[in-house]
């Protein structure tokens, strides 16, 4: 069974289309990275899969059940930590946590272990109006932890916190996955998901751009190159026999630079290319992509890409970082 | 029984927020001033009846709902704009339970003011020169609450289905004014408008002129508290009546959330 099984999902609002013709699965024991820049759509995607935001069109299925049909109940088995939620300031964290016991109906649960797991010990009895946005997120994962959930679904769940948090955050995730649990969750930043994902779809403008192991993902980083040619003069058609190779996944002109993206093997076919175009090539430099500027090359419109103009005007890492932090 | 679960959180929140105890407060202050403004003349004694009815209900039958308004308004929107409510559902609750628990709990939190605000002068003004008809007391006293609850479950029931906090507080304030000063106007001008019916209506228009009148709950509440101070509470000639009149306070305290919810449950948070 899968825990997670989104099948051509569209969600609309009003003209915008936030998630496009989605096919996920999540497999069960699973730990998946959603990843994308911010406003790609992955909060739509995870509000879907608690029916706090239902589809337009697909089908969402959680833990084997249609979300739309299966009610409150299948929540039992999850535990969530919600983007832009907020706490009940007048309520203590402790009062969150029995809280969450009481609802999951889980009496054998201790508040005071799962306060500990998360670090709010000492700030357990006071009133979590007063939190950090750090301590927020980890009152809110606390909640989630309760009753040992099949699943957990974890909205950019880093957000708020200081690199030791977002340590600790990693450390309760893959010691969740050992007890069995799936988890999915969303984040901006490759480098919070690369060290304990199993697996990682990236979105981008409502679809899902790439899928694959972080292992798989790191040998297209090694096996891409980026090669800039500073050239006599070249023009934008020129290139079209270099983009037609094998291997080549870009290029573009700017004045007398060329940038193709390509397989490192392909070089020397993309250089005879050019020459054969009748372009005199005066220097050339290689440059090896790493998993962060594979990771941008999905998202983000300053890349080499054949498809930049589809995703200009996405959200760039610098002011990904500071919305996240509001 | 998940909306007990949230009907409790509710309550508590409530219990640690300062209006529950600036209400009970206000409750006291109203009686007591009420006590001292209509207190006998010396060695003559006054029932607690009449002081109830003269100062109760005006400005019990004005305030109660207005401030069952103010204090439910907010509880399911203001959840929902500021995010709390992603946590609440975030746990296995559904929207009933939501919009129900939000109903109990802040009907236990503001009865709870109504009856110590109401019970607790009445110890002192035993002692005074008032002579407790201690079955009546209790009987208003709970009469008050049920009517603050009915106005607590419009209110939640209303704040289910408003798009935004603003329209929530917009239609509050023009809920309370149908409800308090207009109703009375305008039912009077459909019952002018409807004196004739035509033949195939199956109700006279005195049965319309009933409907219209218990049908708003602070009528239907005004008109129970006379019957209690009358000691004929369905008792008396009219017990079946004041019996509707209960019963259709009772559909006020389903129905309104239950309407609330049926759009809440279409909306995307």
């Amino acid at each position: 069974m899968s825990a997670i099984q989104l099948s051509s999902v569209t969600k609309r609002f009003g003209d915008v289309v936030a998630v496009r013709e989605l096919d996920l699965t999540v497999e069960s024991g699973e730990i998946y990275g959603f990843l994308g820049p911010n406003g790609a759509g992955k909060s739509t995607t995870i509000n879907m899969l608690l029916d706090f935001v239902r589809p337009t069109d697909g089908t969402v299925e959680v833990l084997g059940e249609s979300v739309e049909t299966a009610g409150a109940g299948l929540r039992e088995r999850i535990g969530v930590l919600p983007e832009g939620f907020d706490v009940y300031s007048r309520l203590s964290g402790r009062k969150h946590i029995e809280f969450a016991i009481e609802s999951k109906a889980v009496d054998d649960d201790d508040p005071d272990e799962i306060l500990d797991r998360v670090g709010l010990t000492e700030a357990a009895d006071r009133n979590a109006g007063g939190y950090s946005k750090g301590m927020r997120q980890r009152l809110a994962l606390g909640m989630a932890l309760v009753g040992e959930p099949e699943l957990l679904i974890l909205d950019e769940p880093s957000s708020g916190l200081d690199p030791n948090g977002a340590k600790e955050m990693r450390d309760i995730v893959e010691a969740e996955a050992n007890r069995g649990a799936t988890v999915f969750f969303s984040s901006h930043v490759l480098g919070q998901v690369e060290a304990v994902c199993d697996r990682v779809g990236i979105l981008n403008d409502g679809e899902l751009v790439t899928e694959d192991s972080i292992e798989g993902l790191r040998a297209a980083s090694d096996s891409e190159a980026t090669l800039i040619l500073t050239v006599d003069d070249a023009t934008d058609d020129d290139l079209d026999g270099v983009r037609a190779l094998d291997g080549v996944s870009g290029a573009a002109v700017d004045g007398t630079t060329v940038t193709v993206a390509c397989e490192s093997d392909a070089k020397t076919e993309v250089i005879s290319t050019l020459s054969g175009a009748g372009i005199e090539i005066q220097d050339i430099e290689t440059e090896s992509t790493s998993l962060e500027e594979l990771f941008l090359s999905y998202t983000d419109a300053e890349t080499v890409d054949e498809t930049q103009n589809d995703t200009a005007g996405s959200t760039q890492p610098e002011t990904a970082d500071m919305e996240a932090g509001q | 029984m998940s909306w007990l679960v949230v009907a409790r959180k509710d309550f508590e929140d409530s219990i640690r927020s300062r209006w529950l105890i600036g209400l009970t407060a206000f409750f006291v202050f109203v009686i007591s001033a009420a006590a001292y403004i209509l207190r006998p003349q010396e060695g003559a004694e006054i029932s607690t009846n009449f002081l109830l009815e003269t100062a109760g209900n005006f400005v019990v039958g004005t305030l109660v709902p207005l401030i069952a308004l103010v204090v439910a308004y907010n509880a399911v929107i203001g959840e929902r704009e500021s995010g709390s409510l992603k946590l609440l559902l975030s746990l296995p609750h559904s929207r009933a339970d939501v919009v129900f628990g939000k109903v109990a709990g802040r009907s236990a939190a503001l009865s709870t003011a109504i009856i110590v605000g109401f019970v607790l002068p009445a110890i002192i003004l035993a002692v005074g020169p008032f002579t407790l008809d201690i079955g009546a007391y209790l009987g208003y006293t709970l009469l008050v609450a049920l009517l603050a609850s009915v106005y607590v479950a419009i209110a939640v029931g209303w704040s289910a289905a408003a798009p935004s906090q603003r329209i929530a507080l917009g239609g509050a304030i023009g809920l309370y004014f149908l409800f308090v000063p207009f109703w009375e106007s305008i039912s009077f001008r459909v019952q002018l408008a409807i004196q004739e019916l035509p033949e195939w209506v199956p109700l006279s228009s005195e049965t319309v002129g009933t409907a219209l009148f218990l049908g708003n709950p602070s009528s239907a509440y005004s008109w129970l508290t006379s019957a209690v101070f009358a000691g004929e509470f369905i008792t008396g000639e009219a017990a079946r009546l004041q019996l509707s009149a209960v019963l259709l306070l009772l559909f006020w305290l389903l129905a309104a959330p239950l309407a609330g919810l049926l759009l809440f449950e279409r909306r995307d948070l």
